[in-house]
């Protein structure tokens, strides 16, 4: 009995996981420049303007997941610090892009952009620099 | 300023610009605001409850003046290093109706990756969230600490600044230098003016940990006070009068005429895990009137989920105040008229020290919940016990002998858009 309960609970919470696509940061091919993580965090809390982020879809799951693993916030909290930088005029947030495939278009048109996709969309017109 | 006109101004770009985000190539419009939608209300009759340099504030019936605001900013890219940015604010200040003010009008050139030059009227970096002290969803709490943030009331700096932002390693510095004028309307139809301004911030930054250090000073001058220039005109003419130099020399110092009046401050930020925390702390001078003070605040919060539980303390006091050099007695063989006379003038100057906006000591204690209902809102709940010391405070509309504590409860909804 009991490696089938064991079973069963397994099953169950595997199946209570959404699917989770898993998150890559991406950048131009041309940018050889190694990137942390930290930087990164900084260039999407506008705390660096080395590079320029596109955003996923403002309450989209990959954005939300992105920014947990990535600047350890949640929405609420990168929103609350984004709007500290914009309504004083200092910086302006990421252009938002409605899926991996704008973002990855934008990536590889800009050679100093950041984006980020599922790992599934990952192609050679971008080039992974984190797996968070 | 018209503030039918600018207010007609400000929903402008609401209805041209909603098109206008995909235009590719050219300049494009982006609009965004924020606000605060708020319940403010005390428990006494005897003196109203009010932001710095309002008016009217509350009493035990509950009002939407004090915390509710409305702002609306458009900015627009014009290329890769030029963007030019708009903000204009609705809220209850200096007036008792809700007035649109131009809060942000500035040109910015992005000279490189780390330095950027902005003309026109920005913010002014007073206080370690003076930018933007009134987007409550940028908050923890649901206003400023009145204690700290009613010592300047200036808003705004018309002038040019730079901003660099730097990295050392794991700190990231962010420097600012700015350099013009300020206006403000002051409550009373005052107007305040700050010459010769010159505004330095520098924030640093490493992980949870920020600090700030911040200098501003110039040159105020404060006009339209009838009662104040009433009276400095009575110890110019006693002074006079009598051939008492001391009289006019103190209305001289008492003037705020063009005098320099400084304010250095200090804060820490901590967003640690589930902990937050900031703090300030702040000296005040200024060559007139306007005691010379002190104030400072502590904050402190956890989270729990969308639940932030906070706590703050904040304290203002003077730390000293124009000499009161009216003499006590009269020369022999003065008029008779003349001691009443004395003795009239130096009470005038002891009420000076509680005239006018942020004059005043008192310590407030605040707890408060905040709720991140929805990506772009928050809903908060605050109740303050405010305790005035050596006299009102900084309560307005007062009864006769007001001086006891009292509590304030508001509920607020911020948001962003």
């Amino acid at each position: 009995m009991k490696p089938f309960i064991r079973m069963a609970v397994a099953t169950l919470a595997l199946a209570a996981l959404p699917a989770l696509a898993e998150v890559v940061v991406v950048v131009n091919p041309a940018n050889s420049e190694a990137v942390s993580k930290d930087q990164i965090a900084n260039v999407y809390l506008g705390k660096s303007t080395a590079l320029t982020p596109v955003d996923q879809a403002d309450g989209s799951a990959i954005r939300g997941e992105f920014y947990k693993k990535v600047a350890d916030k949640d929405a609420s909290q990168a929103k609350a610090l984004w709007s500290k930088l914009v309504f004083t005029g200092k910086a302006t947030p990421p252009k938002e892009l409605g899926s991996s495939a704008d973002v990855k278009k934008a990536v590889a048109a800009n050679p100093k952009a950041i984006g980020y996709i599922e790992k599934s969309a990952v192609d050679a017109t971008v080039k992974v620099v984190l797996t968070p | 300023m018209n503030k039918r006109i600018l207010a007609a101004l400000l929903a402008l770009p609401l209805a041209t610009s909603a098109h206008a985000q995909d235009t590719g190539a050219g300049p494009t419009v982006k609009v965004s605001g924020f606000g605060t939608g708020a319940l403010t209300m005390s428990n006494t009759d005897d003196a109203e409850f009010a932001r710095a340099n309002q008016t009217r504030g509350v009493k035990k019936d509950a009002r939407t003046g004090v915390d509710s605001n409305l702002g609306l900013q458009a900015d627009m890219v014009i290329n890769s290093w030029l963007s030019l940015t708009g903000q204009g604010l609705v809220r209850k200040d200096a007036q008792d109706d809700y007035g649109a003010e131009a809060t942000l009008a500035f040109a910015k050139a992005r000279i490189n990756d780390e330095l950027s030059i902005r003309a026109g009227r920005m913010g002014v970096p007073v206080f370690m969230i003076s930018e933007y002290r009134n987007v409550g969803y940028a908050n923890t709490f649901v206003r400023p600490p009145q204690e700290m943030y009613s010592q300047v009331p200036f808003n705004n700096i018309d002038g040019i600044d730079a901003v660099w932002q730097n990295a050392f390693g794991d700190v990231s510095l962010m420097s600012q230098l700015a350099v013009g004028r300020s206006k403000a309307d002051i409550a009373g139809n005052l107007e305040a003016e700050m010459k010769s301004l010159v505004a330095l911030n520098l924030v640093a930054e490493y992980g949870p940990f920020t600090a700030r250090f911040g200098r501003a000073q110039g040159k105020l001058t404060i006009t339209g006070s009838a009662p104040v220039d009433g009276f400095l005109a009575s110890l110019r003419t006693a002074g006079a009068g009598y051939r008492m130099p001391v009289l006019s020399a103190l209305a001289g110092e008492l003037a705020a005429d063009s005098k320099t009046s400084s304010f250095t401050s200090v804060g820490l930020g901590l967003d640690w895990n589930n902990v937050i925390g900031q703090a300030e702390y702040a000296k005040r001078k200024s060559d007139s009137y306007l005691n010379d003070t002190t104030s400072w605040y502590v904050m402190g919060g956890y989270r729990i989920g969308k639940f932030l539980p906070y706590y703050v303390h904040a304290n203002l006091s003077i730390d000293s105040s124009v000499t009161n050099t009216v003499p006590a007695a009269c020369p022999a063989g003065f008029p008779a008229a003349c001691r009443p006379t004395l003795a009239a003038l130096s009470g005038g100057v002891v009420q000076l020290r509680s005239a006018g906006t942020g004059q005043g000591e008192q310590s407030t204690d605040t707890i408060g919940l905040r709720w991140d209902i929805y990506s772009k809102a928050a809903l908060k709940f605050q109740v303050d016990r405010i305790k005035p010391k050596n006299g009102k405070g900084l309560f307005v509309n007062v009864t006769p002998g007001f001086s006891h504590a009292v509590t304030v409860g508001t509920v607020a909804v911020d948001f962003v858009f």
